[in-house]
Formats: C-alpha cells, sequence, structure tokens
C-alpha cells in the first residue's frame, strides 16, 4: 500500500504474556505493527485498558491488540477513535452534563460525533473521546432544554460511570435525533435482562446503589439473609451485580463463651 | 443534632433515606407522606431540615415548600428529585429551596448536601 505515512511510533505489543519492544507505523487508514496490518475498518472497539501494570490501549479488530503508544498514547487514541468502524453522526453534544445528580458547572455544548460501535457508543470532539459501553447505557429520551436563548428539542442519555450516573445531551437536526431514539433504544433493550425484577428485588438493587449495607437491608426490607443471599444471587446471576465480598456469619465455641466470661469478670474487678 | 424532616409517598424511599440520614449522623425528627402532612409536621416539629418528594399525592412538593416558606422563611428545604425532573427543581430554587438531591440517592451526596444546606 503506498499511503501516506503519518507517524512512526516505538510501542510495546502485549504478545504471549509479555510486553514486546516493535515500532508501529500509522498511515491513513491502517497500522503497520512488525508484519500485521490493522486496517481502521476493522477496528470495531477501543478503550484504554491496564495490562501487567502498564496501561495501553486496547483495540478489537481482526484479533485483540494491547498496545502501549508511550507519550503518544492520546494521540493515537484519539485518531483512532475518530476512525472506528462505527455508525456516526453530526451532532453537538454535552458530556458529562449531569453526574451523580449534581450539575457538572463547566459543561458546554460541543460539535463534534456520536459514534455507535457494535460494543460502545461515543461521544467524539477534538478535546474528547469519551467511550460508554452498551452494557452501561441506561435510558434515552427526548427533553426540551434552553439552547442558545431558543427552546430546542435534544436526546437526552443516561448512563454509568464509575459507578455514578451520568446524564448526557445530544443536540441535532429533529429527524436524526427521532432516529438516534430508536436506534439507541434497541441497543439498550438488547442490553436489559430478560427476567423481570420483583418490587423488593428493584428495592434491593436501588438500595445498594445507594450503598446501604446487607444487614441495613435485612432490616429496612424485613428480610432474612437467607432472602436477601438469594435475591442477590438472582441479581448477580442477571449481570446486574457482582460479588465483592463474602459475609461471615460466626457464633462462639464454648472455649469463646469462656473467654467472654473471663471479659466480663475483667471488668467488674 | 441536626434534626430532618423526611417527606416521600414512597415508604421504600423513606426508610432508605432514614437509614442514609442516621448512618450521616442526622436525627430523624419525622416523616411525612404528602406534602399537607408536612406542613403540619413542620409545624409541630421546626425540624432543622426537610427533604422534600416533589410528586406527591394531596400536595406536591413544590406547593408543600411555598407553604412552609410562609411559616418559616428561613426553612432549609432540599428537594427530592428524580432524573428528567430539573425544570421543576429549578422552580423550587426559586421558590427558595437550599438544595436538591437527586434518585437514585448514593449516600455520599445526600450527606455531603445536608451537610452543605445545615451549614456544618
Amino acid at each position: 500500500m503506498s499511503e501516506k505515512l503519518l507517524l512512526k511510533v516505538p510501542v510495546e505489543v502485549f504478545e504471549g504474556g509479555n510486553w514486546i519492544k516493535t515500532e508501529a507505523a500509522i498511515y491513513s487508514s491502517y497500522i503497520q505493527l512488525g508484519k500485521k496490518e490493522i486496517q481502521f475498518k476493522q477496528i470495531r472497539d477501543l478503550e484504554y485498558s491496564y495490562l501487567n501494570d502498564q496501561e495501553a490501549v486496547k483495540i478489537l479488530a481482526d484479533s485483540e491488540y494491547y498496545i502501549n503508544f508511550g507519550k503518544y498514547q492520546k494521540q493515537v487514541f484519539r485518531f483512532l477513535a475518530f476512525n472506528l468502524k462505527a455508525d456516526k453522526f453530526a451532532v453537538y453534544f454535552i458530556s458529562p452534563a449531569i453526574r451523580g445528580g449534581v450539575i457538572v458547572s463547566n459543561a458546554k455544548w460541543e460539535k463534534g460525533y456520536l459514534a455507535i460501535t457494535e460494543n460502545a457508543l461515543w461521544f467524539l470532539s477534538p478535546n474528547k473521546q469519551v467511550r460508554i459501553a452498551l452494557e452501561y447505557l441506561g435510558s434515552v429520551g427526548k427533553e426540551k432544554r434552553s439552547v442558545g436563548g431558543k427552546q430546542r428539542v435534544v436526546l437526552k442519555l443516561t448512563h454509568v460511570d464509575n459507578n455514578e450516573v451520568i446524564v448526557s445531551y445530544v443536540l441535532c437536526p429533529e429527524t436524526t435525533l427521532e432516529m438516534l431514539e430508536q436506534y439507541i433504544n434497541q441497543l439498550i433493550e438488547q442490553q436489559k435482562p430478560k427476567e423481570k425484577l420483583s418490587e423488593i428485588e428493584e428495592q434491593v438493587l436501588t438500595m445498594i446503589y445507594s450503598g446501604v449495607d446487607s444487614s441495613s437491608i435485612e432490616s429496612i426490607l424485613g428480610i432474612s439473609t437467607e432472602e436477601l443471599n438469594k435475591i442477590y444471587d438472582k441479581l448477580i446471576n442477571l449481570g446486574l451485580a457482582r460479588l465483592v465480598k463474602i459475609r461471615k456469619e460466626v457464633e462462639l465455641t464454648p472455649r469463646g463463651v469462656s473467654f467472654v466470661d473471663d471479659i466480663m469478670k475483667k471488668a467488674v474487678r | 443534632m441536626v434534626r430532618v424532616l423526611i417527606v416521600d409517598d414512597a415508604a421504600f424511599m423513606r426508610k432508605l433515606l432514614k437509614n442514609i440520614l442516621f448512618t450521616g449522623g442526622f436525627d430523624i425528627a419525622g416523616e411525612a407522606e404528602n406534602g399537607k402532612q408536612a406542613v403540619e409536621l413542620y409545624k409541630q416539629l421546626k425540624p432543622d431540615i426537610v427533604t422534600m418528594d416533589i410528586v406527591m399525592p394531596e400536595m406536591n412538593g413544590i406547593e408543600a415548600l411555598k407553604e412552609i416558606r410562609k411559616i418559616d422563611p428561613n426553612a432549609k428545604v432540599v428537594m427530592c428529585t428524580a432524573v428528567g425532573q430539573e425544570q421543576m427543581v429549578k422552580t423550587a430554587i426559586k421558590l427558595g429551596a437550599k438544595g436538591y438531591i437527586v434518585k437514585p440517592f448514593q449516600a455520599s451526596k445526600v450527606i455531603e448536601e445536608l451537610k452543605r444546606v445545615a451549614e456544618l
């Protein structure tokens, strides 16, 4: 291929469990990595990743690549994000507009793209490349907002980042907005668990989000540890929660009881 | 200790807030399940802060806020809002609400906002 070489940079590529030093040549439509060529049109997903204590760009193309571009990491990431195999729509966006229920004070409209790949949705602008994995999308809907002093219909997107609910806004022509709403809604529906949650399961989920501990959940809902464990299991199986700690319940042995007896005696001495 | 009156028509939400506030070192002055009850309880209990849901039967949170501010112009009312109710929050702030928290709650954000309002 005779294409314009944009950047030649020493990189480290993760192969066979090790980081291997090599060189990457970035052309206008592909990356030359040793003997391998990664065509941009093959890149289905892209994200920052940590592997063996190194920050790398994870590229999902014909196979999975972990590449550390060193000091060019951000620059290359931005370039690749704009060249992903994606459905791209020219939009204005604010992301994040609200984080954890608090309005982001310095948030402003940016001109860029909303790109949709098979795994993620991206907000792309020269300053920002925000990747939202599809499983982190919460809801999409239209809303009226004042934009530049005029009431405009915008698309409101809720998603999750670092365990916080984020709200982002998209502004584009109304016909595109309608289509985007339907498209994103379909993606969200595909991610949703097929099974419905009961009221009590929804309440447990809400309390976990709020940071309420297991004992308090039991006491608030008036349920036993066994009942709560069953609900946890269901939430884990549905991919809505993950196990972080197994709670230990203990009772004293006769030796333990005698120890407590001694402690009490010491206290009254 | 700062005494809080919790106003929400959903018993579950009241229990959840109660737990969060109690853990955060606040005292629960009382609970109301609609705006009308909130106004009555405000007169009786004189809480330091009110957490006020917006959409409620009988009297909504905005109306209750107006009534409470008539009784006590210095009342500290924090609105509890759901995503999508930003317009109502703006109205409430204009009417004198001191802050807002968004459902679903994150305990740390709730505590932070109430401490800010209570000037702790």
